[in-house]
C-alpha cells in the first residue's frame, strides 16, 4: 500500500480563499465588506460562481484551479472503474459547510478615576480576534486613521505601518467565550477619536459598523459620519443613514446596532460619558464533510445501484438527474423513483435522504436503468444552501469502458473558465505593457509569456492525444528523440552508464559531519562501482534534514559547511563520481512575516517578497500566480512563473555548478511546478545528470493495486516531456509495482500487456531512475518501505534492467553489500545501460525472468527458471534468496 | 503569435496609480502598416504609447484575423503571405460515431494554443456517417455542435468539411442505413474490373438514380446540408466561415482510382465498372457510333499497383492516345465533371446567400506526372482531348458555381520526390494554379497528410506566391504527432514565417515610414469577452 497521502481536495476551499481576498483588498481608509460577499455567493449559489467582474481578481484563476482539479479527478474514476467487478464507482467528495454562529460585540467605555478611562471591546463568539485601530487627532480631517500614543497600546500590541495597532483580544477566563481588549485612553493626548474594525484571523474576515469603522469620540465635536458610538448623535443619525454597505442578506456581515443599554454618568472633563453597547455579530464556521457515492451493477435486475451517504447534520435532500446519450443534460428517469421524491418543476428529482438505521448520517438508495450513463446531482441543505461538487455537479458515471464520454459540465466550465482567464491574462499583460516606460522588454515579456501558455497547451493536448491514441508507442517515439542532437547538448541525463548511490538517509545529519564521514567512504563506494552520488539538501534549512530550505546561498546545514561540502565534491570527483546536489525548488521557508503575520517574506541574497510566493495556497497569502503543479503545504510555494524568480534560480544552480562543484541535480518535489520551468532550469545550469521526484499515488481498487499503472506512468512521464527530457525522473511506478509483484507473489505484473517492464523504464528507460528505497520511503521514516528481506529481489531487477539504478545508502551498509556489490559490478562488466533491451521470457505467479541485452538473465521468485541452453553459455553471476543472475561467458 | 489586448470599460482593468480606463490594442487588416500604437483613455484625455514593429529582426508576431482584436502588424513586402488565413485540421475522429466528442479535453487545450499562436480557426470534418448514421432523414448533431461551441467560445473560425465518404483510419463508414441499402444494391459503389466494390463512397453513376430509398444521393446530400445549415443556424457566417463539400473518396474530387494506399507507386485502375456506370458507358457508345467500345473499360490498363509501362495502356503512342482512348477518357472525365456540378448546385442552393465560402477539393496527382499520358490522373479522372488542360473544365466548373478550390500537397517539393516515380508535384501544383488563375476560382491551400521533410518551408514559398494569392491554407491535423515537442516547434516557427515582423521598441516612433493605424478597443474583442 502506498502511504503517500492524497490531498485534500478541497484545500481551496472558498472560505480560506476569502480570507485571502480578504486580507488583500483590504485598505484601512476604504474598508469594505467584499470579502463576505465572496464567501456568501461562493457557497449559497454554488454552480455560479460569483462572476469575476466586482470582485476584480482571482475568480478566473479560481475556476480553473478547479476545472484541473475535476479533470484529474475524472482520470481516476475512469482508472478505478476498470478492474472491479459490479463497483462501477466509488468516491467520496469531501464537502464544506457553512454554518452561521451568532453573537454580539459590546464596546464599553469606563470610568475608572478621574481623567482614567478606558474602552474596552468584547466579542461572544469562539474565533481569533484581533482588533484592529487607531485614533484621529484633534484637527485630523477625513477618515485616516494615525497611529496611538505609545503609552495607550496594551501589551501585545503590534504595529502594522503607520496608521495602525492591532491588538489581540484576550480569553476573559478560561471556560469564558468572551473575548476582550480593553485600551487606556489617555485624555492628555489629543486624541480625537479612536477607530477600529474587528478582524477574525481564523476566517480573515473584517467586521466593521454600519461599513464603516467604528468610531468612538473622545471629544464633543467629532465629525459624524453616522458611525460613531457612544454618542447621542450617532444615535439621532441613525434612522437616516443611507451608507450601509452591509444588506441585511448578507449574514456574514451582519454587525448592526440594536441599541444601548445603558448609559453612565455624565462627567465634565472633555464632555465624555460612560456607555456600554451591544451589536449582534454573526459569522461563517465551516464544517468539513463528506459525501460518499458507490455505484453498483446489479446484474441481476439490469440496474445500477447508486447510494449516496454523507455525515453532513440535518435535512439533506439530493436534488437529481440522470443523463444518456452523451449528454450532459439532466433529464428525469422513469418511474418509480426511490422513496420521498419529489418532481421538480420537471427539471430534476428531489429525494430525500433517510436517516441511517445506526444514526450517523444519511443515506439513499437509487435504483437506475443501466443504460443510463450517468447520475448527476447537487445536494440541498436548505432553501439557500446548496452543496456541489468543486463548483460543478457531482457526477457519478456508470459507463465503464475507458471511453467514458467527458462529461460536458467539466468542459463547459474549464472552457469558459480559460477564455476568462486567457482574457485575465491580456489583461494583466496589457496594464504591465502600459505601466512601464519600457516597452521593449515588455512586450518581449509578454511575446515570452504568451508563448509559454502556448508550449503548455500544447504540452497538455499532446499528453492527451497521446494516451488516447493507441497507435502510438511511446517507447519508440520517446527514445528516437534522444537521437535528436539538441537535445543532447545538455542532455542531463548522462552517458547511460550512470549507477547512482543515494549517500545519505534520514538521520544523516545528526552527526554533524556527514560530509566528512562520506569523504572517508569515497574509494569504497567508488570500488563498489557506482559513478553518480547524491548528496543531501546543502542549504540553511528550518528542518534538519534540509528539505525546509530557508536561505539558498547559505550552504552551512546540519550535514556540515560549505568547505566541507566543497571538498568531499573533490574528494568524489577525484575517485571518479559524479555529485549531485540535492535542490529543493517547489517550497522555500520565509524570512519574515508580512503584515498579516503570515511568514512568506524572504531575506538573505534573494530576498523575494510574496510575488515570489504562489496565490493558490491560503496559508501563505502569496501575490504570485497560481500553482503550476500541487501545493507542499508545509512552507509557501515558489512561483516559478515569475521572471525575477526563474532568473534567480538559474543563477543559484549556476552558482552552485561554479562554486561547489556538483555535476547534476536531485530535484525535490517536482510535482509542484510545471516541468517546463525544470528545462529552462536545466538548459541554464547544463547538469551532466538530473533527476526530479515526481511522486504520486499508484491505482488501487479495494486496496489491491491495479496491473495497469500506465496512467502512474503517463504521468511522470508527461513531466519529463514537459522538461523537453531534460531530466531524467525516479521510477515510482517500477518500486511500487515491485512492491505488490513481491510482497504478494503476483510476479505476473512485472510485464505490461505488451511484454515490456510494467514501469517508466518500459516506456522511456533513458530517463528512469530506477530504486526501490530512499529516504523518505524507507529509513527512520518509512513511509512506503520496500518489502522487508525481499530487498535483493528489488536489486536483482533494477540493477539488470535498463534505466539509471539508483541503490539506497542503508541498503549499502548492511548485509546485503556484497550481494549488491556483486550485482554492482556484473552490471559494469557487462555494460548494462539505461537502454539496454531487455526481453521478458517469463511473468507467472511465482517467478519472473528476463534475458538483458542477450547476455545478462536474471528471475527473481520463488519459481524455477533456467536460462534456454542453446548456443550461448550461460553460467551464474551472482545468486540469493528468491534470485539468480546469469551471464554469458 | 498574437498580442492581443482587449479595451472593455466594464471589467476596470485600471491600476490605481495607472487609472486608465480603456486599453486598446488592435491589428488591423488591409492597409500595410508597421506600427502599433496602445492607447489608453485617461479621463478623456487620449495618450498614445507606441510600439514600432521593424520589419527585420524577428521574434514574435501576430498573424490575426481581421476581426479579432489583435496586433497584425503588416510590413508590405510580405503583405501576400500575411493576408493568408491559417486554419487546422481537427482530428478526423473528432467527433465519434456514437456521436461523442472524443479527446475533448486534449482539443480544448489544443484549440486555445492555437487561438494564442495567431491561427485563425480550424477545420472540422463532419461525416455523413456519423451525422445520419441510423435512418435516412434522422440527424444527430450534437457532438459537432458541441465541438462548433468550444472553437467559438475559444474565439476561432470554423471550416467545416461535409463528408459524404467514409475513412479507414479512423474507420468512420457510410452511414448504416446506406450501406445496408448497399448490400443489396451492389451497383451503387465504385467497382473496379474485378468487381471489386469501393465501398467508403458513392459512385458517380448514381448522382440522379434514386437508389437510397427512393432519393437520390443527390437529394439526400441536400437534405444534409439543410440539416446542418439549420443545425448550425448560430454560428453561419460568424463562427463558420466556410464549408467544404465532399466531392468523392477522402472528400477529394476523382474516382477511387487508388484505393489500397499500400503502393501508391502504380498506375491505380479505372472505376466504372458498376452497372451503372457501365450501363452509361453503354448508351454513351451506341450514341457515338461505336457501340462495341461500350462493353467495358480499357482491357489493356495496368494493374493497381503496376508500373505505367507494363501494359501498352499508357505507353508513348498507347491506346490512350488512341481515338478509342479519347473516347473513354472524355466520358470517363465528364462524369467527374458532372459530378463536381451537381455536388456544387446542391451546396449553392443550401448555403447560398448564408454569408460562408463553399468549396471543393482536388488531389494532387502527381505520380508519374512526368509522363505524357500521367497515368495517375488518367484513372483518376482528369482528361482533357488533344493535350488540353485537364484541369481546365474542372476549373470552369468551381468558377459557375463560385466555388474556392483546395489544393493539397502545398508542402510537397520536387526533390523529396524519388525518381523512379516521375513525379512532379510543383508543376502540377503550377498546372493547377494556373487554370484557376485563368478561371479566376480562388485557392485554398492544404498540406499532404503525412509530414515531409522541408514541407513548412515549401508551404511558405507556395504561399508568397503571389500570382494566385491564395489567401486560405489549413494545416493537416492536429492530433498527437501535431503536439509533439518537435512538430509543434516547427509549426510553431512556421506560423512566425508567415509573418515575419517584430515588436522593436518605440524609440524610432516618428520615423518617415511608419504609418500608424488605427486604435481604439477593437470590436472584436467581444467574441474573446463573451466567450
Amino acid at each position: 500500500m502506498s502511504t503517500v497521502p492524497i490531498e485534500p481536495l478541497l484545500h481551496h476551499s472558498p472560505l480560506r480563499r476569502t480570507s485571502l481576498n480578504g486580507a488583500r483588498t483590504f485598505l484601512p481608509s476604504s474598508l469594505n465588506l467584499r470579502c463576505h460577499f465572496t464567501s456568501k455567493k461562493l457557497h449559497s449559489i454554488g454552480r455560479g460562481i460569483a462572476s469575476g467582474n466586482s470582485l476584480g481578481f482571482l475568480s478566473s484563476e479560481r475556476r480553473r484551479s478547479i476545472a484541473i482539479r475535476a479533470s484529474s479527478s475524472d482520470t481516476a474514476v475512469v482508472e478505478t472503474t476498470s478492474q472491479s467487478d459490479d463497483v462501477i464507482f466509488n468516491e467520496n467528495f469531501p464537502v464544506q459547510r457553512i454554518d452561521k454562529a451568532e453573537g454580539k460585540i459590546y464596546v464599553r467605555l469606563k470610568k475608572v478615576k478621574e481623567n482614567d478611562w478606558e474602552l474596552s471591546v468584547g466579542c461572544s463568539l469562539p474565533g481569533k480576534w484581533i482588533l484592529h485601530w487607531g485614533v484621529s487627532y484633534v484637527g485630523d480631517t477625513g477618515s485616516e486613521w494615525d497611529q496611538p500614543p505609545e503609552d495607550m497600546r496594551p501589551p501585545g500590541s503590534l504595529a502594522i505601518k503607520d496608521y495602525a495597532i492591532e491588538t489581540p483580544l484576550e480569553k476573559l477566563s478560561e471556560g469564558d467565550s468572551f473575548h476582550e481588549v480593553t485600551i487606556n485612553l489617555n485624555l492628555e493626548s489629543s486624541v480625537a477619536a479612536l477607530n477600529f474594525v474587528l478582524k477574525d484571523e481564523e476566517t480573515g474576515a473584517w467586521y466593521q459598523h454600519k461599513g464603516r469603522d467604528f468610531k468612538v469620540p473622545l471629544l464633543d465635536d467629532v465629525p459624524d459620519d453616522g458611525n460613531l458610538i457612544g454618542s447621542k448623535k450617532g444615535f439621532g443619525a441613525l434612522g437616516k443613514l443611507s451608507n450601509i454597505v452591509v444588506k441585511p442578506d448578507e449574514p456574514g456581515a451582519d454587525v448592526q446596532e440594536k441599541g444601548k443599554s445603558s448609559s453612565g454618568s455624565t462627567k465634565e472633563g472633555k464632555g465624555l460619558e460612560e456607555f456600554y453597547e451591544e451589536m449582534p455579530i454573526s459569522k461563517h464556521v465551516a464544517g468539513d464533510n463528506s459525501v460518499s457515492v458507490t455505484a453498483r451493477k446489479c446484474p441481476e435486475t439490469s440496474k445500477n445501484i447508486v447510494s449516496i451517504e454523507t455525515d453532513l447534520p440535518g435535512d439533506v435532500t439530493v436534488h437529481w438527474g440522470v443523463c444518456k446519450n452523451g449528454n450532459k443534460k439532466w433529464e428525469i428517469p422513469a418511474e418509480p423513483h426511490p422513496e420521498e421524491t419529489s418532481l421538480f418543476k420537471n427539471k430534476a428529482l428531489r429525494t430525500r435522504l433517510q436517516r441511517k438505521d445506526d444514526g450517523n448520517g444519511l443515506s439513499g438508495l437509487f435504483s437506475l436503468d443501466e443504460e443510463l450513463e450517468g447520475l448527476c446531482f447537487v445536494l440541498k441543505l436548505n432553501e439557500n444552501t446548496w452543496l456541489n461538487n468543486r463548483g460543478e455537479d457531482f457526477y457519478v458515471p456508470f459507463l465503464t469502458s475507458a471511453a467514458l464520454p467527458t462529461p460536458k459540465t467539466n468542459q463547459e466550465v474549464s472552457d469558459s473558465g480559460f477564455t476568462a482567464e486567457i482574457i485575465t491574462e491580456i489583461r494583466n499583460l496589457a496594464i504591465d505593457i502600459s505601466s512601464h516606460k519600457n516597452q521593449k522588454t515588455n512586450v518581449k515579456e509578454v511575446q515570452e509569456n504568451i508563448l509559454q501558455e502556448i508550449e503548455k497547451l500544447a504540452a497538455e493536448a499532446y499528453s492527451i492525444f497521446r494516451s488516447t491514441t493507441p497507435a502510438f508507442t511511446p517507447e519508440s517515439d520517446l527514445e528516437s528523440e534522444d537521437e535528436k542532437p539538441e537535445i543532447k547538448i545538455s542532455s542531463g541525463t548522462g552517458s547511460g552508464f550512470e549507477i547512482l548511490c543515494q549517500g545519505f538517509n534520514w538521520e544523516s545529519h545528526k552527526s554533524g559531519r556527514w560530509y566528512q564521514e562520506l569523504q572517508e567512504k569515497a574509494d569504497e563506494l567508488a570500488s563498489l562501482g557506482f559513478t553518480v552520488l547524491w548528496l543531501p539538501p546543502p542549504t540553511e534549512s528550518v528542518s534538519p534534514e534540509g528539505y525546509m530550505p530557508k536561505d539558498l546561498y547559505n550552504l552551512n546545514s546540519r550535514y556540515g559547511t560549505i568547505d566541507e561540502l566543497k571538498e568531499t565534491v573533490k574528494r568524489f570527483h577525484k575517485v571518479g563520481i559524479k555529485v549531485l546536489g540535492d535542490a529543493v525548488l517547489n517550497h522555500r521557508c520565509a524570512h519574515f512575516k508580512n503584515s498579516n503575520g503570515v511568514w512568506n517574506l524572504f531575506g538573505g541574497r534573494l530576498n523575494w517578497d510574496d510575488r515570489a510566493v504562489v496565490a493558490d495556497d491560503p496559508h501563505f497569502q502569496g501575490r504570485g500566480n497560481k500553482s503550476s503543479g500541487d501545493n507542499f503545504h508545509a512552507a509557501p510555494n515558489i512561483d516559478h512563473s515569475q521572471d525575477f524568480v526563474r532568473k534567480d534560480i538559474k543563477e543559484w544552480l549556476c552558482w552552485m555548478r561554479e562554486e561547489v562543484g556538483y555535476d547534476g541535480w536531485r530535484l525535490d518535489f517536482v510535482r509542484g511546478f510545471w516541468g517546463g520551468y525544470v528545462k529552462d532550469y536545466m538548459d541554464a545550469s547544463k547538469p551532466y545528470f538530473a533527476v526530479g521526484e515526481y511522486w504520486d499515488s499508484l491505482s488501487y481498487t479495494y486496496g489491491e493495486m491495479d496491473y495497469n499503472q500506465d496512467a502512474h506512468r503517463q504521468r511522470i512521464v508527461d513531466w519529463i516531456n514537459a522538461t523537453s527530457g531534460a531530466a531524467g525522473a525516479f521510477d515510482v511506478t517500477t518500486k511500487g509495482i515491485l512492491h505488490a509483484a513481491l510482497q504478494k507473489c503476483e510476479y505476473w505484473r512485472l510485464s505490461d500487456p505488451k511484454g515490456k517492464p510494467p514501469g517508466v523504464v518500459g516506456w522511456w528507460p533513458s530517463r528512469a531512475v530506477t530504486f526501490i528505497e530512499n529516504h523518505d520511503t524507507g529509513s527512520t521514516q518509512g513511509h512506503w518501505r520496500f518489502p522487508g528481506g525481499k530487498e535483493m529481489q528489488g536489486y536483482a531487477y533494477i540493477l539488470t534492467h535498463p534505466g539509471t539504478p539508483a541503490v539506497f545508502f542503508d541498503h549499502i551498509y548492511s548485509d546485503y553489500r556484497s550481494e549488491i556489490a556483486s550485482l554492482l559490478s556484473l552490471r559494469n562488466r557487462q555494460k548494462l545501460h539505461c537502454r539496454s533491451e531487455v526481453n521478458i521470457v517469463k511473468s507467472e505467479r511465482d517467478v519472473y525472468a528476463a534475458i538483458i541485452d542477450e547476455k545478462v538473465a536474471m528471475k527473481i521468485g520463488p519459481g524455477h527458471y533456467e536460462p534456454p541452453s542453446g548456443s550461448q553459455n550461460w553460467s551464474v553471476a551472482v545468486e540469493g534468496r528468491d534470485y539468480k543472475v546469469w551471464e554469458t561467458s | 503569435m498574437e498580442v492581443s489586448v482587449i479595451g472593455n470599460p466594464q471589467a476596470k482593468i485600471c491600476r490605481a496609480e495607472l487609472s486608465f480606463r480603456e486599453l486598446g490594442f488592435r491589428l488591423g487588416s488591409g492597409e500595410s502598416r508597421n506600427k502599433v500604437c496602445f492607447l489608453t483613455h485617461q479621463s478623456s484625455k487620449w495618450k498614445e504609447i507606441r510600439i514600432r514593429c521593424s520589419p527585420r529582426s524577428v521574434k514574435c508576431e501576430a498573424i490575426v484575423s481581421d476581426q479579432a482584436p489583435f496586433l497584425k502588424p503588416t510590413p508590405n513586402p510580405r503583405s501576400q503571405l500575411e493576408s493568408v488565413k491559417l486554419f487546422v485540421g481537427l482530428p478526423l475522429d473528432t467527433v465519434s460515431d456514437c456521436n461523442n466528442v472524443n479527446h475533448m479535453k486534449a482539443i480544448t487545450a489544443g484549440l486555445k494554443a492555437l487561438k494564442l499562436l495567431g491561427v485563425e480557426g480550424v477545420e472540422l470534418p463532419v461525416f455523413w456517417g456519423v451525422v445520419e448514421r441510423e435512418a435516412a432523414g434522422k440527424y444527430e448533431w450534437s457532438g459537432y455542435l458541441a465541438v462548433a461551441e468550444i472553437v467559438k467560445k475559444v474565439g476561432l473560425k470554423l471550416q467545416v468539411s461535409l463528408s459524404f465518404h467514409g475513412s479507414k483510419d479512423p474507420e468512420i463508414g457510410l452511414p448504416d442505413w446506406v450501406a445496408k441499402i448497399g448490400e443489396g444494391e451492389p451497383g451503387m459503389y465504385f467497382t473496379d474490373r474485378y468487381g471489386k466494390q469501393y465501398k467508403d463512397c458513392l459512385s458517380f453513376g448514381v448522382d440522379d438514380v434514386p437508389v437510397l430509398d427512393g432519393k437520390t444521393p443527390m437529394e439526400v446530400y441536400g437534405g444534409f446540408c439543410e440539416s446542418f445549415k439549420s443545425a448550425f443556424s448560430d454560428y453561419m457566417g460568424n463562427t463558420i466561415t466556410g464549408i467544404t463539400l465532399g466531392m468523392g473518396p477522402d472528400g477529394e474530387l476523382r474516382y477511387p482510382s487508388h484505393q489500397h494506399e499500400t503502393k501508391p507507386s502504380g498506375t491505380g485502375e479505372f472505376q466504372c465498372y458498376d452497372k451503372h456506370m457501365l450501363s452509361a458507358l453503354k448508351h454513351y457508345a451506341e450514341s457515338s457510333g461505336n457501340p462495341l467500345w461500350g462493353l467495358g473499360g480499357p482491357h489493356d490498363a495496368p494493374a493497381y499497383d503496376q508500373q505505367p509501362h507494363s501494359t501498352s495502356f499508357f505507353s508513348d503512342g498507347g491506346s490512350w492516345e488512341s481515338q478509342y482512348g479519347d473516347f473513354f477518357l472524355t466520358w470517363y472525365s465528364s462524369l467527374l465533371t458532372s459530378h463536381a456540378d451537381r455536388v456544387f448546385s446542391v451546396a449553392s442552393s443550401a448555403f447560398g446567400g448564408s454569408g460562408v465560402s463553399v468549396s471543393g477539393k482536388l488531389p494532387l496527382l502527381h505520380q508519374w506526372n512526368k509522363l505524357r499520358s500521367q497515368p495517375s490522373e488518367l484513372t483518376a479522372g482528369f482528361y482533357s482531348s488533344n493535350g488540353h488542360d485537364r484541369y481546365e473544365a474542372i476549373a470552369e466548373i468551381f468558377a459557375k458555381n463560385s466555388c474556392r478550390m483546395i489544393i493539397p500537397g502545398m508542402d510537397l517539393s520536387d526533390e523529396h520526390q524519388s525518381l523512379a516515380s516521375l513525379s512532379s508535384p510543383e508543376s502540377l501544383l503550377g498546372n493547377i494554379k494556373t487554370s484557376c488563375k485563368k478561371q479566376g476560382v480562388v485557392v485554398s491551400g492544404q498540406n499532404s497528410s503525412a509530414s515531409v521533410p522541408g514541407g513548412f518551408e515549401r508551404i511558405v514559398e507556395n504561399l508568397k506566391d503571389e500570382s494566385v494569392g491564395i489567401d486560405l491554407f489549413t494545416y493537416q491535423r492536429m492530433g498527437a504527432l501535431f503536439f509533439s515537442p518537435e512538430h509543434f516547434h516547427a509549426f510553431t516557427v512556421f506560423v512566425r514565417n508567415m509573418n515575419q515582423v517584430e515588436l522593436s521598441s518605440y524609440d524610432q516612433a516618428g520615423e518617415d515610414e511608419a504609418q500608424t493605424v488605427s486604435l481604439g478597443s477593437g470590436t472584436g474583442a467581444h467574441s474573446l469577452q463573451t466567450a
